[in-house]
C-alpha cells in the first residue's frame, strides 16, 4: 500500500447540501468519526464546534444550497475535517478568513465567521484544488502526555549506524532531543514522544536515528513534506557533541539517499543547523518571529536543492526586482526575471487569500488564491483582524511563477510587510516570503 | 482515478533545457557539456559521412522496422544469429522491452542503489518493485543481490562497468554469479561503457550468452560511438529469450539515419576507439591529479567519467559551475550526495572545469 492509499484508507466522506437543516447530520457525522479516531471528548467537541461554525457560514455566505462533500481524515496524530465544493459561479470573497463587508456592523459576525471557527482548532486552511474545487479544512491535533524521564548521553560513539528507528528508539530520540535542545529551537512535538511515533506512523514524517555499538541513541533527524515537493528538516540533533559532524553528516546523508529519485526537490531547515553542517546548505536569510507575542527570536532558514536547477521564468513588480536580482545572484539560481505591469486592464471581483493558521505559535500564513480589485483593503482587513486576534507572526507567500501575484507586492509593502527570503521551487516557481513587521516592536 | 498509484506517485525525470536556453538563463557565453558522458570526438568519420549524406527524400520513407542490416552486422561481429539481437531507440528503450517482457505487478527486479536510474524507473512506473542493494566498496554486491532474490524476482540488472562508480565485475565474478542463480532469473548486464574498458579480466557478456540462456546484454551507440543524439542501442540474448522480448517491441522506433550511422560505427577502421580511449586516459590522469591537489576525494575507475566528492552541496556546485559555463552532473539523484560526475573530455574542457571548480569552491 503506498502513502496515498494509506491516507485514503483513513478517510470518511459525507455528501450533503449546504442547508442549515442538514446541520444535525453533519454534527452526528463529525462526532462519530472523531470519536473512532481516538480523540479525547474535549478535542472532539472543539472540532465539532468549529465544523458547525463553518458549515453554517458556508450555508449563509459562501455556497448556500450547493452540494458539499465533508471529509474526515484520521491523520493518527490529528483529525482533519474538510469541506469540498465547486467554486463555479460563487462569490468566494467570504472565504477570506476575514470576509468582506465589515462596514455593516450587522455583518461583522459573518465577516469573521471563519476566524471564530479557527479559534477552537489548531489549524485552518483553504485551498483551490483541481477542477476549481475549494477545500476548506480544520485540523485538531490529539493531546499526548509529556515525557519527563532523563536519558544520559551515550558514553561512546563508535561504529555508528544510521537507521529507521523502531517505536522504542524513536521515543528515546524524542525525549533526548527535548532534554538536550531547548525551545524555541526545537518544535514542540519532541516533548511528546508518543506524538512523534504517531507522526511517523501516519506516513507524513520520516525519522532516522544514529545508534552506537551498544544500540544507544546518539542522534536523530525528522523530515516531513512542507509543500508538495519541499521537505522540512528538524535536526540533525546530535547528543555526542564530540562527534557532531560525523553523526550529523551520516543522518543528513541518510535523508538525502532516501529522497533521491523521489518527487522531493528541496530540503529546508528553519530551526537551525549545527555549524558543522551549514556548508551542506544555503542560507536563505534571517527570519524573526515572536514567541508568546513578545520575545523576538531570529532564526536562519537553510535550504538545499536536491535536483539540478533547470532555470525558471519569474514575474515581479518593479518594486521587487532589485530584491529578487540580489537574492537570485546570491543563491546562484538561474532566473529570467520579468516585470509584471498593470496596464490599465480591468480586474473585477474580490480577491481571496487562503489562511494557514498555527494558533499555538501565533503564526498565520496567507496565500493569494484569487486575483481581485481590492488588494489594499483586503490585506489591511486581514492584518487588522489577525492582530486583534493576537497573531503576531504574519507571513504572506507570493509565487513569482504566477504573474498576477506581482500585483500584491505594493499593497503588501504599503501595509508593513517586507520580503524576508525566497523559498526556491516551493510554488509554481519560487515563493517570496513576506513578513509583517510591527513598527512598534523591534 | 484512472491512473494507477504507481504511475501517479512516480516523479518524472525533467531533462535539462536546450543549451542555448541554459546559456541565457545562467548568463554564460560557452557551455562545456560534461554531464552526459558524451564522446567529445563525435561519431567515427564513416558515421559522420552517413549523417551528412542522408538524402532528404528518405525522410519520407519508413526505416527498416527491425533494423535488419544493423542486426546482420551485429550478429557477424559477435558470432551470433541476427535474430538474437533486438535494436531499440537507445538502450533506455531496450530496458523497457525487458521489463515488459518478463515482469508483471507483484514481481520484483534487483539492482544497486547507486547505479543508472532507468532500471529502477522503468520498474517503478510499471508497478514492479525495484529492490535496491547498496554498493559494496563502490561495486555491485553480488552476495547481497543473491540474498534479495525470492520467488517473485524476475530480472537482476548489473551495470558493468557501473555508472557512476566505474567499477566492474570480472569475468570470474560474473560467472560465479550466473552459476549461483542457476538460470532461475534473468540477468541483464548493461555494457553501455564496454568499449572503454581495456583490462583483460573484464568480461564480454555477449560471448557468455551461449552458456547462460538467462543472460541478456545491453550495448549502446551513445557513448563510445558518439551518436547519442540519434538514439540507438541494442540487446543480445539467447534466441528464445530474444523472441520473447521482441514481442514487447514497438517496431519502427529506430530511425533510418540512426540505423545507418550505427552500421558505419561498427565498420570504422580509422581507430576511433583507440583515439577516444587515449583521450579518456589523458583526461582522467589530468583530472585525478588536479582534484588530488584540491584535496577532493575521487572515485575514478572505468568509463569516460569520474566522480569527485565536494565539501558541500553538489546541486549548488552545479549552479555555480553553470555560471562559469561548465555543466556537470550533480550526484544526489544517484544517491551520492555532495558528489559530482564529470565526463572525461578534451583537455580544453577539463581545464575549464578545474578553473571553474576552484572559483566555485573559493580555492
Amino acid at each position: 500500500m503506498d502513502r496515498m492509499d494509506k491516507i485514503k484508507s483513513r478517510l470518511l466522506m459525507l455528501a450533503v447540501n449546504a442547508e442549515k437543516s442538514n446541520l444535525p447530520v453533519l454534527t452526528r457525522f463529525v462526532e462519530s468519526t472523531t470519536k473512532v479516531s481516538g480523540m479525547l471528548r474535549d478535542e472532539c467537541l472543539s472540532l465539532s464546534l468549529a465544523t458547525e461554525e463553518i458549515f453554517l457560514y458556508l450555508c449563509k455566505f459562501v455556497c448556500p444550497d450547493k452540494p458539499l462533500e465533508v471529509h474526515c481524515h484520521n491523520g493518527i496524530y490529528y483529525v482533519r475535517i474538510s469541506f469540498s465544493f465547486s467554486a463555479k459561479k460563487l462569490n468566494l470573497s467570504g472565504l477570506n478568513i476575514v470576509g468582506a463587508g465589515i462596514r455593516d456592523p450587522e455583518e461583522d459576525i459573518g465577516a469573521i465567521g471563519l476566524l471564530i471557527a479557527s479559534r477552537s482548532v489548531d489549524h485552518l486552511d483553504v485551498k483551490v484544488e483541481e477542477n476549481n474545487r475549494i477545500l476548506l479544512s480544520v485540523t485538531k491535533e490529539k493531546s499526548y502526555p509529556a515525557y519527563e524521564e532523563k536519558h544520559p548521553v551515550p558514553g561512546q560513539a563508535e561504529n555508528l549506524v544510521t537507521e529507521t528507528p523502531d517505536t522504542a528508539k524513536l521515543k528515546v530520540f524524542a525525549a533526548m532531543t527535548s532534554q538536550y535542545y531547548k525551545s524555541p529551537y526545537i518544535p514542540s512535538f519532541f516533548s511528546y514522544p508518543g506524538k512523534l511515533v504517531d507522526m511517523v506512523q501516519s506516513g507524513e514524517y520520516i525519522a532516522f536515528v544514529s545508534l552506537n555499538e551498544k544500540r544507544e541513541v546518539a542522534g536523530g533527524i525528522v523530515l516531513n513534506f512542507w509543500s508538495e515537493k519541499i521537505l522540512q528538516m528538524y535536526g540533525p540533533y546530535c547528543f555526542v557533541k564530540a562527534r557532531e559532524r560525523e553523526i550529523g553528516e551520516a543522518l543528513l546523508n541518510a535523508c538525502l539517499v532516501r529522497l533521491a529519485r523521489t518527487k522531493a526537490i528541496g530540503l529546508f531547515s528553519i530551526w537551525g543547523l549545527p555549524e558543522a553542517l551549514q556548508n551542506h546548505f544555503e542560507n536563505l536569510g534571517t527570519l524573526s518571529f515572536y514567541l508568546d507575542g513578545k520575545l523576538r527570536t531570529d532564526v536562519a532558514p537553510f535550504y538545499r536543492l536536491l535536483h539540478e536547477d533547470p532555470g525558471l521564468e519569474v514575474w515581479c513588480a518593479s518594486s521587487l526586482r532589485d530584491y529578487l536580482e540580489r537574492q537570485y545572484r546570491q543563491l546562484a539560481l538561474a532566473r529570467m526575471i520579468k516585470t509584471s505591469l498593470h496596464m490599465g486592464e480591468t480586474i473585477s471581483g474580490a480577491s481571496l487569500f487562503s489562511t494557514e493558521m498555527h494558533r499555538n505559535q501565533s503564526v498565520v500564513i496567507l496565500r493569494p488564491l484569487l486575483a481581485g480589485n481590492d488588494y489594499e483593503e483586503n490585506i489591511e482587513r486581514h492584518l487588522r483582524f489577525l492582530l486583534d486576534d493576537h497573531f503576531v507572526n504574519i507571513y504572506v507567500e507570493l509565487d513569482v511563477g504566477i504573474p498576477w501575484h506581482a500585483g500584491l507586492t505594493d499593497p503588501l509593502l504599503a501595509n508593513g510587510l517586507q520580503p524576508v527570503f525566497i523559498m526556491p521551487f516551493a510554488g509554481k516557481a519560487d515563493l517570496v516570503i513576506f513578513k509583517y513587521y510591527d513598527k512598534t516592536k523591534s | 482515478m484512472l491512473v494507477p498509484a504507481y504511475v501517479r506517485e512516480f516523479e518524472p525525470y525533467i531533462p535539462s533545457k536546450p543549451d542555448e536556453e541554459l546559456k541565457k538563463l545562467y548568463g554564460c557565453q560557452n557551455l562545456y557539456r560534461l554531464n552526459n558522458n558524451e564522446n567529445p570526438l563525435g561519431p567515427p568519420p564513416g558515421a559522420q559521412e552517413v549523417i551528412r549524406a542522408f538524402p532528404p527524400p528518405r525522410g519520407a520513407v519508413y526505416p527498416s522496422g527491425d533494423s535488419y542490416y544493423l542486426r546482420q552486422a551485429i550478429g557477424r561481429m559477435h558470432g551470433i544469429d541476427p535474430d538474437q539481437v533486438v535494436v531499440g531507440n537507445g538502450a533506455n528503450e531496450v530496458i523497457a522491452f525487458v521489463v515488459k517482457a518478463f515482469c508483471q505487478p507483484g514481481d520484483n527486479i534487483i539492482t544497486a542503489d547507486k547505479t543508472f536510474a532507468v532500471y529502477e524507473w522503468v520498474a517503478t512506473f510499471s508497478g514492479i518493485e525495484a529492490r535496491l542493494v547498496p554498493l559494496k566498496q563502490e561495486e555491485f554486491d553480488d552476495q547481497a543481490m543473491l540474498g534479495r532474490v525470492d520467488e517473485n524476482t524476475k530480472v537482476l540488472f548489473i551495470c558493468n562497468p557501473n555508472n557512476p562508480s566505474g567499477t566492474y565485475w570480472t569475468r570470474e565474478k560474473l560467472l560465479l554469479f550466473l552459476d549461483a542463480l542457476d538460470g532461475k532469473q534473468m540477468v541483464v548486464v548493461d555494457e553501455a561503457y564496454f568499449e572503454f574498458v581495456e583490462n583483460d579480466d573484464y568480461p564480454n557478456g555477449i560471448a557468455l550468452i551461449k552458456d547462460y540462456p538467462n543472460l541478456i546484454v545491453f550495448r549502446t551507440f551513445s557513448k563510445m560511438y558518439g551518436i547519442a543524439g540519434l538514439r540507438i542501442g541494442y540487446l543480445a540474448a539467447n534466441p528464445d529469450v530474444a523472441d520473447m522480448i521482441r514481442r514487447t517491441c514497438v517496431v519502427y522506433s529506430v530511425n533510418g539515419i540512426a540505423q545507418e550511422a550505427a552500421l558505419a560505427c561498427l565498420q570504422d577502421d580509422t581507430g576511433h576507439i583507440a583515439r577516444t580511449r587515449a583521450l579518456v586516459r589523458e583526461s582522467r590522469a589530468y583530472l585525478c591529479e588536479e582534484l588530488a591537489r584540491l584535496k577532493l576525494p575521487v572515485i575514478a575507475n572505468e568509463g569516460n567519467y569520474l566522480i569527485a566528492k565536494l565539501p558541500g552541496s553538489d546541486t549548488l556546485a552545479y549552479r555555480k559551475l553553470m555560471r562559469e559555463g561548465v555543466m556537470i552532473r550533480p550526484m544526489t539523484g544517484f544517491r551520492y550526495p555532495n558528489h559530482i560526475r564529470i565526463t572525461l573530455s578534451k583537455m580544453e574542457a577539463m581545464e575549464a572545469f578545474v578553473t571553474a571548480l576552484k572559483k566555485t569552491l573559493n580555492l
